[in-house]
Order: structure tokens, then C-alpha cells, then sequence
């Protein structure tokens, strides 16, 4: 396929159906479609502030490519704080802790610590750090991320002390 | 201007006929191509999707004892396998420090070997475990052992139309792999080194393959360093000495933004010392 073609998706629990081009980005496909909780960072696979769940997968959208996301399911942020609990709870969490400063980074460091917790994660500071890697925070120190997330790892007897 | 197109191959036959067309450019987890992409190092090219192709992404525990990877196998699924966690801790060492843990959940291990970069991680342990690819084009099958797949920075033996289908090889415990970097996640490595061991009852080294990355155009086998290991008695603190003079006869570092050409010689012997210890440890030694 070449020039604009449409791609069948579910985005946020809602089915959509909407153009592309072969070598955009996932990343930019969000962008362009409204979804501005994704952000755009560096844009080349290193900050995280544009991870989603790609059927259930974080990814950085942004070394994700869109046209290969046809019949796939995408949730972000936003999405998921309507309706996910596990995500509500992090983003409270993320407030209460003043872990957000200018916010850029916050979208997807959520996805990246639900990822985390999903995947059997325990609070473990160490270990939650290594889930929050590939995401970069250029405020916060990192500190009060971890706090947040360790505080909801503990909440949900996922371990811990 | 940017000018791709785009086909979706569902399995392999269709893969191989889109691949067969010169301007093919084969996307899998997509995390080198639209990388590439954005910098305009490639353009007028069609992307071949081959995510679908499901059946390469597993790890296998064959009947004749060998492990398969399939080429679509993501890292994240390397790094979460217990069966690699002990019958290949070096290529599992390698995937749990891949990258981060979200690129990990994209990147392949098909990709990784298949960009050639000489930083690529899976490389190193795969070339220690003397490992052998299996390739598929329009005309048929080949098997292709790893230490011939690699030409230059970004350069493979793959012929115009061939891709990887998976990686093959025998298991080895003892095996390990260690990666020096900038910082823990997102680094890209400064030198890596993988080792694999096997011991006779007495503690002599019968067999030993050595392995590095970013110390030379391609990821590379340390064949000096392994003929000075192999025969003597594990862990001979002169041998130790003698296998990180000869393994300067292997590497050709360069000076880049993450270190200079010296600094890599010194640790590419630290590693290798670290490397052969790391992988006997687990002998009982």
C-alpha cells in the first residue's frame, strides 16, 4: 500500500477507523488523531513519555510502526484511568506523591509501572527502577516515581515488607 | 520526501515474495527501522510487516537437545524463559540487560542480529554458544553458522531476497555474559563479553568459546583467547593472564563518544577474565 490508507483499530475501547501512511509512527498516528496524552519526546526510542499497551504490551509508540498496528488494541493513560483500577490507583498515587512535576514524563512512566505490576511485580525499589528505565524524568529525580509506585505495589500485597 | 510503501505478509510464503523485490525492507519489532526511518537512512522503500509470521516466535527445546529461537521471538520473551535461565544464562544475561524493559517488549532477536551493529547484545552470547542460523529465501533453506553472518558495521551474509528464520544451538549451562555501559538501562554497550565452558572431571578446560561486542566492526569471536584457555587448568590465574594478552590479538576498537580505543582493550581483557569465571562458577569450581 502507498500514499494515505486506513488502519482498523481499537483505541481506548473504542473501535476506530483511520489513515496512515506506510512509515508513520504509531506515536504520530496518536498525535494526529487527538490522543495528546502520548507524548512526544525524543522520538527515537529513548525517553518513554510515549509508551502505550499495545495488546497488552508497553511500547514506545514512537519505534512502534502504525500501519502494523491494523486489528491490534491500544490503551493509553487517559484511557485507562477512565477504566482501568490498577491505573486509577497509580495515577492518585503519582498526585499524592508529588511525583509529577511538569507532567511530561507521567503518561507514560503509568504505563510503564502497570506494566510492571501486571507482570507479577513486587515492591522492590530496585526492581521497580528497572521497570521505569526506559523512561526518563528530567524533575523529579526519580524518588517520588518510585515511591509511588512501591506504595501501590505494597496496596495490592503484590510483596514487599 | 519521505516515500515508503507498505504489505502486511501474513506467513512466510507471502514474506519471501515481498522480500524477493529490491526495494524490500523487512519490519519486525520496528525499533531499528523507524529509527531509520526518522533520520533518513533509508527512504523509497517498501515495509514488509512480519509480525504475523507467528510461528518464529518461540523458544524450542528440540529432540536432539538443541534450542530454537524463532527470528520474531521479542526479548522480553528471552529474558521472562526459565528454560534459557539455566540451559543458556549467557543469552539470558543478555536479554534481561537489553535495553529497557518497553523496548525489550518489541525489539527481536531476529532484529538484533539481523541490523548487525556491533553493539548488537544477543550476538556475543550466540556466538559463544557457537550458534547457527537458519535462513529462509524465495529458493529455498540454508543454515548459516553465526560467526559467518556478520560482514561489517550493519553488513550480514544475507543475499538480497533472505532473511533469518531462527537461531539454533546447543545449550550450555556454563555460560555467561557481561556488558559494561554508560549507565544500567538504554546504553549502548562500551564492550560486552560472553563465555562458554565445558570442564573435564580433572578441572581442565576442554572446550571454551569467548565472544565480544563493540570492540571491532562486527560482534566477533575471540579465537586467540580461547586457544590459550583451552587444555590448561580452569581458573590458573597465568592462564587468566595469558587469555587477556591474547584476546588484544582479536579485538580492533575504536575511539567513539562512549570510550576511547585503549579503554576498551583494558576492559575487553577485564570482561574476559570476569566472562571465563563467571561462566566455571557454575561448574562448582
Amino acid at each position: 500500500m502507498s500514499g494515505t490508507f486506513e488502519i482498523n483499530l481499537r483505541i481506548n475501547g473504542q473501535e476506530a477507523v483511520l489513515p496512515t501512511t506506510a512509515e508513520k509512527s504509531l506515536l504520530r498516528f496518536l498525535r494526529e488523531h487527538n490522543y495528546w496524552d502520548v507524548k512526544c519526546g525524543c522520538e527515537e526510542g529513548d525517553c518513554g513519555s510515549c509508551a502505550v499497551l499495545l495488546d497488552g504490551r508497553a511500547v514506545k509508540s514512537c519505534i512502534t510502526l502504525a500501519a502494523a498496528c491494523n486489528g491490534r488494541e491500544i490503551w493509553t493513560n487517559r484511557g485507562l484511568g477512565r477504566t482501568d483500577e490498577l491505573t486509577k490507583k497509580l495515577q492518585a498515587a503519582f498526585v499524592e506523591s508529588g511525583a509529577i512535576q511538569c507532567g511530561f514524563c507521567t503518561c507514560g512512566m503509568i504505563i510503564a509501572a502497570k506494566h510492571y505490576l501486571e507482570q507479577g511485580g513486587k515492591a522492590d525499589r530496585s526492581q521497580i527502577k528497572e521497570a521505569i528505565s526506559g523512561n526518563l524524568c528530567r524533575c523529579t529525580g526519580y524518588v517520588k516515581i518510585v515511591d509511588a509506585v512501591y506504595g501501590v505495589a505494597l496496596e495490592m500485597g503484590t510483596g514487599g515488607i | 520526501m519521505k516515500n515508503f510503501n507498505y504489505i502486511n505478509a501474513p506467513d512466510l510464503p507471502s514474506a519471501l515474495e515481498a522480500l524477493a523485490k529490491p526495494d524490500a525492507y523487512l519490519v519486525a519489532g520496528g525499533t531499528n527501522a523507524l529509527v531509520d526511518i526518522r533520520a533518513g537512512k533509508i527512504n523509497d522503500r517498501t515495509l514488509v510487516n512480519i509480525q504475523g509470521l507467528t510461528e518464529f516466535d518461540r523458544i524450542t527445546l528440540q529432540e536432539n537437545g538443541r534450542i530454537q529461537i524463532g527470528a520474531l521471538t521479542a526479548i522480553s520473551k528471552l529474558a521472562a524463559s526459565d528454560l534459557l535461565a539455566e540451559k543458556a544464562p549467557a543469552l539470558y544475561q543478555a536479554a534481561c540487560n537489553f535495553a529497557d524493559p518497553l523496548t525489550r517488549n518489541s525489539a527481536t532477536i531476529g532484529g538484533n542480529l539481523a541490523n548487525a551493529s556491533p553493539a548488537a547484545d544477543t550476538a556475543p552470547p550466540l556466538l559463544a554458544l557457537d550458534a547457527e542460523l537458519l535462513l529462509a529465501s524465495r529458493f529455498g533453506e540454508r543454515r548459516l553458522p553465526l560467526q559467518e553472518f556478520f560482514l561489517g558495521v550493519g553488513k550480514t551474509a544475507l543475499v538480497p531476497g533472505e532473511m533469518v528464520l531462527a537461531v539454533e544451538f546447543m545449550p550450555n549451562s556454563f555460560s555467561s555474559f557481561l556488558k559494561l555501559g554508560l549507565r544500567q538501562a538504554m546504553a549502548i554497550s562500551i564492550v560486552t563479553a560472553a563465555a562458554a565452558l565445558s570442564l573435564d572431571k580433572e578441572g581442565i578446560v576442554r572446550e571454551f568459546h569467548l565472544a565480544f561486542g563493540s570492540v571491532g566492526p562486527t560482534p566477533l569471536r575471540a579465537y586467540n583467547g580461547e586457544k590459550a584457555v583451552t587444555g590448561t587448568e580452569f581458573a590458573d590465574p597465568e592462564v587468566i593472564k595469558q587469555l587477556q594478552e591474547a584476546v588484544q590479538l582479536d579485538i580492533n576498537p575504536i575511539d567513539d563518544l562512549r570510550a576511547g580505543a585503549g579503554y576498551r582493550r583494558e576492559m575487553a581483557g577485564v570482561l574476559a577474565k570476569r566472562a571465563i569465571l563467571s561462566a566455571g562458577r557454575e561448574v562448582g569450581q
